[in-house]
């Protein structure tokens, strides 16, 4: 079975840890496929499993069992350099706590995912302008993170994420931390993003969030309850 | 991969996270910097003294000279060891005359201290009875008129070569003290030569080196008017090349022991032997240096040690971003190994100006100081590669610590 769209392809994965003598099933026989250009939000309580979802999906944990592909490729046992390499060429991470380096100016807190690039991009300054830009955050560029509200931080975290030009773009709660209009700015520029070739993986236990996605997938026990195409 | 981007941009980075956290990163390096300071100062001042050392040495003839001195005479020969006549004028003659080998010879008669007097200044120095091939011996040289003359020797003649240390205090007012006179034990002396001062390169003319304060009579002058005999105390001579010394040691022992008539009341001393002394004392220099400045650098490593791990702890969640970003462990293990080599290359380089400091200090402090070299090259190069290595052997273990954290932890830590 050919999909050329298929970014991710998870068939009866499972992620199991122990914790003391006790087994935790984190994922529990997950099937998902995830397409182009798709937006999803992933709901659940929390223990739901959403967020080991995420960071396998991100490349940052790996499945226990089950298969899992990549772009086409079986990615289910690759080492931790290659998942670093996975990260770096095409991931983007957004978390609810934005995660911005304190020390380093806005401009160098987006330009900080070049370091790890495997391959050396000329013009660095431009490119991190340019996406600060993109978010609507040029003229904060030498301001440090303390310096910004939360909405702009999470704008920052945006065009840090969106600088290695990912594939996808993971978001854990990005709007956990922000007021009601902020969140909706945020959610809009999320959604801006879709229309320029980049699929969305978003966890949220937020319905108005969720309703900005096109297709939801709600979790229980590490399995999946519901998956919803609008 | 790129090691020289890796280096760069760990440097640059490293310097940034020492530059955000000054007071901690400075506490780190004292260890460091102490260490260095010691190590490059400690032997900075050794190689001066060693250097000092080595050119009285050279100034007083070199591996090239013997010295016969007195000794006592085997057990067997006790009972008899009283018909030897001792060191005498008569093994100069012997010598010079028996062995073309012994190029130079002079006796050494020791006067002691004696007091001189002169425009009713009074002043202490050394005396010494020598002959004309003295100056010939060594690396002293004259400053004004001459040295003892073979004229001198025959005819017993009251003159005196004087050091720069009689004349300051006898003639102040004169750069050469040729043609004076001076009294020693109630009889006049005529200054026919006056040595070239020894310079000392920082410090008072005051202190000056010992050496301006030794002065020479002829050999016969001092036998004839003070001892009343003969006897000399030591015999010291030259010889031409390194190879005729076994010989030359051989055949002056023949010699003497027939002049005294078969009695070994005397031995044959090469400077080999001070040689392997001075070489002995800078081994030992070097060893108990070098022990103090690793146990000092050790504790220089083992703070970094610690700033480092407590650097890594901070940073937890820092290292989560990184490696949710893209970064490889190999990446963080860089960043951290970088910061820990960047402290203690700068520390390095603050104990390397520190023992500049020192080493200047010691210039003018220490007496016989003017041999030691402010910047010491060598002593710099080991201290500097030294201290580095230091930091990247302490760097290893917290750079380790950081490279392993898993990235879903250290997002999650608090």
């Amino acid at each position: 079975m050919i999909e050329p769209n298929v970014i991710f392809r998870l068939s009866g994965l499972r992620r199991l840890y122990t914790v003391g003598s006790e087994e935790v099933r984190a994922l529990d026989g997950v099937d998902l496929a995830i397409c182009d250009r798709e937006f999803i939000a992933v709901t659940g309580t929390s223990g739901s499993g959403k967020s080991t979802l995420m960071h396998i999906l991100g490349f940052m944990d790996s499945p226990t069992a089950g298969r899992m592909e990549f772009e086409g490729k079986d990615v289910t046992g690759i080492s931790g350099a290659g998942r670093a390499d996975l990260r770096a060429s095409r991931i983007g991470f957004v978390f609810q706590s934005f995660n911005l380096l304190p020390r380093l100016s806005v401009l160098d807190n987006v330009m900080l995912p070049l370091t790890y690039s495997r391959t050396r991009v000329a013009n660095q300054r431009e490119l991190g302008m340019a996406v600060l830009d993109r978010v609507g955050m040029g003229h904060r560029a030498s301001h440090t993170p303390n310096q910004l509200s939360g909405g702009e931080r999470q704008r920052v975290a945006i065009a840090r994420a969106l600088i290695n030009k990912p594939r996808l773009i993971l978001a854990d709660e990005p709007t956990g931390n922000l007021d009601t209009k902020n969140r909706s700015r945020i959610m809009e520029l999320f959604s801006s993003l879709l229309a320029e070739g980049i699929t969305l993986v978003l966890v949220t236990h937020d319905d108005e969030v969720a309703s900005y996605a096109g297709r939801r997938i709600r979790m229980e026990d590490g399995k999946v309850l519901e998956d919803i195409q609008l | 991969m790129n090691p020289i981007g890796d280096l760069y941009t760990g440097g640059s980075n490293g310097l940034r996270e020492i530059w955000a956290n000054k007071v901690r990163s400075f506490l780190s390096m004292s260890g460091i910097i102490l260490g260095v300071a010691a190590l490059v100062s400690m032997i900075g001042i050794v190689q001066g003294m060693l250097g000092n050392m080595q050119a009285s040495f050279e100034q007083g003839g070199g591996i090239l000279k013997l010295e016969v001195h007195a000794a006592e005479a085997p057990e067997s020969q006790q009972h008899i060891a009283g018909i030897s006549p001792g060191l005498t004028w008569r093994d100069i003659v012997a010598v010079q005359r028996a062995i073309p080998l012994a190029v130079y010879t002079t006796p050494i008669v020791d006067m002691n201290y004696e007091r001189f007097i002169a425009r009713g200044r009074r002043e202490g120095a050394l005396l010494y009875g020598v002959t004309p091939e003295f100056i010939n011996i060594g690396t002293r040289e004259l400053g004004y008129g001459r040295f003892v003359a073979d004229m001198d020797i025959a005819l017993k003649s009251p003159v005196m070569v004087i050091g720069t240390h009689l004349r300051d205090k006898l003639f102040p007012n004169l750069d050469s003290a040729v043609g004076q006179q001076l009294r020693l034990r109630g009889q006049v002396y005529t200054i026919v030569g006056q040595l070239a001062e020894i310079e000392q390169a920082s410090g008072s003319r005051e202190r000056g080196n010992w050496q301006n304060r030794l002065n020479y009579i002829p050999a016969t002058t001092a036998m004839s008017r003070y001892k009343g005999d003969d006897k000399v105390n030591e015999i010291h001579v030259m010889a031409d090349r390194v190879e005729d010394l076994p010989d030359l040691v051989e055949q002056i022992s023949n010699t003497l022991t027939r002049t005294h008539r078969g009695i070994k009341d005397f031995e044959v001393r090469t400077q080999e032997e001070r040689m392997l002394e001075l070489k002995k004392l800078e081994d030992s220099f070097i060893f108990s240096l070098g022990g103090i400045a690793g146990i000092s650098l050790l504790v220089g490593g083992i703070g970094i040690m610690n700033v480092m791990l407590a650097s890594v702890s901070e940073r937890i969640r820092e290292i989560g971003v990184r490696k949710a970003i893209g970064a490889r462990s190999h990446d963080i293990f860089i960043q951290f190994l970088a910061e820990a080599v960047v402290i203690s290359v700068l520390g390095g380089i603050f104990g390397l100006l520190a023992s500049i400091g020192v080493l200047t200090l010691a210039r003018e402090v220490i007496p016989a100081g003017d041999m030691i070299s402010v910047v010491p090259v060598s002593a710099m190069f080991y201290g500097f590669i030294f201290s580095s290595t230091i930091g990247l052997i302490s760097g290893i273990y917290p750079a380790m610590r950081a490279a392993r954290l898993d990235p879903i932890d250290a997002l999650r830590y608090e």
